[in-house]
């Protein structure tokens, strides 16, 4: 099999930071002028590693085992997002919630200094005869990748002795890369290499791979689904609660399509120059403007505008009054949005809608695919409101909203209580968040949030924050080693 | 050598250690590992002060540390915490990384001695072991670095090995612990889920024993605190549950410190009352239960449902490493509990293995007493479960305990409530 597709790193590519921090202005004139570059912090909290991102991506696949050839502590996460995997097989109608097949190595000292093949091997053999899975899927390590193993050669070894079980390695070791989702585009490399390969299959009309995040729920998904039938495509949903059919199945697709500017992006990109798949890169449908942008771009590659706006005006009037008795009561606050890239720049779409302005946003990357983003942000909320761009790092933002003050914050963080501020997330998996559907659901509870303050009022009072008196002195970005400071 | 293991019960060292200084209020972990370990080892922790996880500094070490060395970035992770953080106690934790690549943890946080702040190092890399090595490592480092004496208290003790978050009603439990010692006079340094735990550490010199109430862990910390202060140690192996138990244990900590016997047994009377008068209204079915969870979970609850509420013991399978040497221990004391026949023994902890025991037994027995993990078989088989052992994702647990006289009648509500 050849392979077609080279793991790259994210960090690699041009424009792109994940530690930088200032006016949207300032990032933006940077990007544009072609001179943005990273500024690593030399104080930092602890940050999030690809193979949390490659795991997470994969684990709902029904009919695969996720090997993870590390420490027990390496299955962490894949424990957590097990939890979200019965949580959505119990969405999906499932009485029975199954847990997924997380099998650790269990990596010790021995193997350390011994190397742990031998005991990938084993591992590997067991798993397959308990349940004879379409896939294995082999996660490396911090640890099993310093030392040395050779995941492939292993796969390549024992894949000889299965015919109906494909060994695919996952070389997400966390040291490797500074940008988490380059563990997306590491399972999308594995996934053409290993389940696709050299298979044509046959196009099949109106079909559209939905490129999804995990952090979308079911009833999302359903959404999804919803509004690209009123425009005559039928979904195969990725990777999410997938399968090795459905993963055979992308090339046969007419179209893809992605649900953040970063996911799959460059697997769609591959997509098209093989297969002649082409591709729409959009945001994510929270709010009216993202609403209306993700099914028109969607529209106009399939050749179905007009249907695309006779569905939007009809979903639009549906819901128009209740948007505009729930922006008389929530407009004019100013908001902090914490909630990951893809969603935060949705998000700051969505307060439009409610009259409501950006003062500050968390992204934990900065590139290139976003800068249209924020410069339309900019034309509603202004050039001014503060992008951090962080992996998480609450230090900077907790920091930032005491500064700045939002009569609101979007994200989850267990801090944002403690400084006072009324808060909602935006994750939802029984009640859509995604079309006009979730401009009202979404609304709703921010209403909701903002009519009883007394949580984050209360924990404010009784509950300090760990940080020093000093830091809240202290510029937010003081530990971004700026290219300024170097000169 | 470790074999693998299906959906894994416990983390590794670097989360043992996370979990144990994260129970601990104003006792901080530094990071020297990569850079997802932070949420990754916090996974089933409890580091509230910092708010998780994403809260712990970290050196978060890529390529450049892995080939050229991390001990520079490490210094200023140091450095930071310390400007940005408030804490009574900065504990550096390595990880896999820092382990393979041999970096010196602790000659760069000597660098810090003049700092004003206590600032310690802890080796935790991942795959020296599991977290229950990780609380080990932790814990004699803590009474190492901290423990002083000045007086004895006659009544002080020091209570150990039950390991935090891995007791599923963990702050409960201790709030319990500390309940019942208390009211015969006895006054119980627990460090975890308290305000004070730190000081507890720095007057733990001043204790006039120690109980542990862990089987096979923490011996180290025993001999420390002897050859340190000579303190010597009550060993009560397992969760003291229910007013058997639970009297059992206050007598015997009653008897070793010296205290009124009449005191002891009128606390004992009381209690036990306060028990058997909600007894009257308990609603209680009659099981032949399979248990599955790590030792002192094991030991605790199949006395209490033995011995107190009338259950039969088909099967334990213990989740924990329990050392060969300390097997026999554990097996006689559940071999010759007051009521009921000897119940078979298992060591996995596995999940599949686990569940194809239960699956062999399962024309025996009608309950199944374990983790959120065999809720999969217990519906597969259509038999009833209930989530006493690690880990429980199915429920959010504050302040509830299972143990000692209160808890014991929260479990029974809990044993009606989740069929």
């Amino acid at each position: 099999m050849a392979t077609k597709l080279l793991d790259a790193l994210r960090e690699d590519r041009p424009g792109f930071t994940s530690s930088q921090g200032g006016p949207e202005c300032y990032l933006r004139g940077k990007s544009r002028g072609g001179c943005l570059k990273p500024a690593d912090r030399t104080f930092a909290q602890t940050t999030q590693c690809q193979q949390m991102n490659a795991i997470a991506t994969l684990l709902s696949m029904e009919d695969s085992v996720f090997i993870v050839h590390a420490p027990d502590g390496c299955s962490g996460c894949a424990s957590m997002f097990n939890e979200s995997y019965k949580v959505g097989q119990y969405h999906r109608g499932k009485r029975v919630a199954k847990n997924a097949h997380i099998v650790s190595s269990s990596f010790d000292e021995n193997d350390v200094i011994m190397g742990g093949e031998t005991k990938l091997r084993t591992t590997i053999r067991s798993v397959v005869q308990r349940y004879q899975p379409k896939i294995v899927f082999l996660f490396s390590s911090c640890s099993s990748g310093i030392i040395g193993d050779d995941i492939d050669a292993v796969a390549a070894e024992l894949q000889k002795d299965y015919d109906s079980t494909v060994i695919i390695p996952i070389h997400c070791e966390g040291f490797k890369s500074k940008i988490h989702s380059t563990g997306f585009d590491v399972v999308f490399n594995a996934i053409q290499n290993y389940i696709i390969g050299d298979d044509r299959p046959e196009t099949e009309e109106g079909l559209v791979n939905i490129f999804a995040t995990t952090s979308i729920g079911y009833a999302d998904q359903l959404e999804l689904e919803r509004m690209l039938k009123a425009i005559g495509l039928k979904v195969n949903y990725i990777p999410f609660f997938s399968s090795y059919e459905k993963l055979k199945k992308i090339p046969a697709a007419e179209y893809s399509v992605s649900v953040c500017q970063v996911f799959a992006d460059t697997y769609m990109k591959f997509l098209y120059e093989e297969y002649g798949i082409p591709y729409v890169i959009t945001g994510m449908p929270v709010g009216t403007r993202s609403t209306d942008r993700w099914l028109t771009e969607i529209a106009k590659m399939v050749g179905k505008e007009e249907e695309a706006a006779a569905f939007l005006a009809r979903e639009r009037a549906a819901v128009l009054p209740e948007i505009e008795s729930l922006r008389e009561k929530i407009q004019g606050r100013r908001v902090f949005v914490c909630t990951g890239t893809g969603r935060g720049v949705a998000a700051a779409t969505l307060i439009e809608d409610y009259n409501m302005k950006l003062v500050g946003i968390q992204s934990p990357t900065y590139e290139d695919a976003y800068v249209d983003d924020y410069e339309r942000l900019a034309e509603f909320h202004g050039d001014d409101f503060i992008i951090d761009v962080a992996t998480m790092q609450p230090f900077e933002q907790v920091n930032l909203v005491n500064r700045l003050k939002p009569d609101f914050f979007i994200g989850i963080g267990s801090w944002v209580d403690k400084l006072g501020i009324p808060n909602t997330h935006i994750l939802e998996p029984k009640r859509p968040t995604f079309g006009y559907r979730g401009v009202v659901y979404l609304g709703r509870k921010i209403a909701t949030a903002l009519e009883n303050t007394a949580w984050a009022d209360k924990m404010a009072a009784h509950r300090k924050l760990p940080y020093r008196d000093s830091w809240y002195q202290q510029d937010a970005f003081h530990y971004m080693k700026r290219e300024e400071d170097e000169e | 050598m470790r074999n693998f293991v299906e959906n894994p019960r416990v983390s590794c060292s670097l989360s043992g250690g996370l979990g144990t200084l994260g129970a601990i209020y104003r006792a901080i972990p530094i990071l020297h590992a990569g850079p997802g370990c932070g949420i990754q080892a916090s996974i089933g922790t409890q580091i509230d002060y910092l708010g998780g996880g994403t809260g712990c500094p970290s050196t978060n070490t890529y390529e450049k540390e892995v080939i050229f060395g991390g001990e520079q970035r490490l210094r200023e992770t140091i450095q930071g915490t310390l400007d940005v953080i408030d804490a009574d106690v900065y504990v550096v934790l390595s990880g896999c990384t820092a382990g393979i690549i041999g970096d010196d943890i602790q000659s760069v946080v000597e660098e810090f001695q003049d700092s004003g702040h206590t600032v310690l190092a802890i080796e935790t890399a991942g795959f020296k072991g599991d977290t229950y090595y990780g609380y080990s490592v932790t814990m004699l480092a803590l009474f190492k670095h901290l423990a002083q004496k000045t007086v004895t208290e006659e009544k002080t003790v020091n209570l150990f090995g039950l390991v935090p978050n891995l007791d599923i009603t963990s702050n409960g439990d201790f709030e319990e612990l500390v309940r019942v010692l208390g009211r015969i006079g006895v006054n119980a340094n627990t460090f975890f889920y308290i305000p004070d735990g730190v000081e507890q550490f720095r007057h733990a010199g001043n204790a006039a024993l120690n109980i542990n109430l862990s089987p096979w862990l923490l011996s180290n910390v025993e001999a420390l605190l002897q050859s340190s202060f000579g303190i010597q140690t009550l060993h009560y192996p397992g969760l003291p549950v229910g007013p058997t138990a639970t009297s059992d244990f206050l007598r015997k900590v009653g008897e070793t410190l010296g205290i009124d016997k009449a005191l002891v047994e009128r606390v004992i009377r009381e209690e036990e009352d306060y028990v058997y008068r909600y007894y009257e209204h308990a609603l209680r079915e009659l099981y032949r239960y399979i248990i599955v969870g790590d030792v002192n979970t094991v030991l605790g609850y199949s006395r209490y449902l033995t011995n107190d509420v009338g259950q039969v013991a088909y099967a334990a399978i213990i989740t924990d490493q329990l050392p060969q040497s300390k097997r026999a221990a554990v097996e006689e004391e559940l071999s010759h509990l007051e009521y009921g026949k000897p119940p078979k023994i298992f060591y996995e902890n596995d999940k599949f293995k686990i569940s194809e025991i239960i699956r062999e037994h399962e024309d025996f027995i009608n309950l199944i007493l374990g983790s959120s993990y065999e809720k999969e078989i217990a519906s597969e088989l259509d038999t009833f479960h209930v989530t006493l052992s690690y880990p429980c994702t199915d429920q959010h647990i504050l302040n509830k305990s299972h143990i000692g006289y209160r808890g014991c009648l929260t479990l029974i509500e809990d044993m009606y409530n989740n069929l």
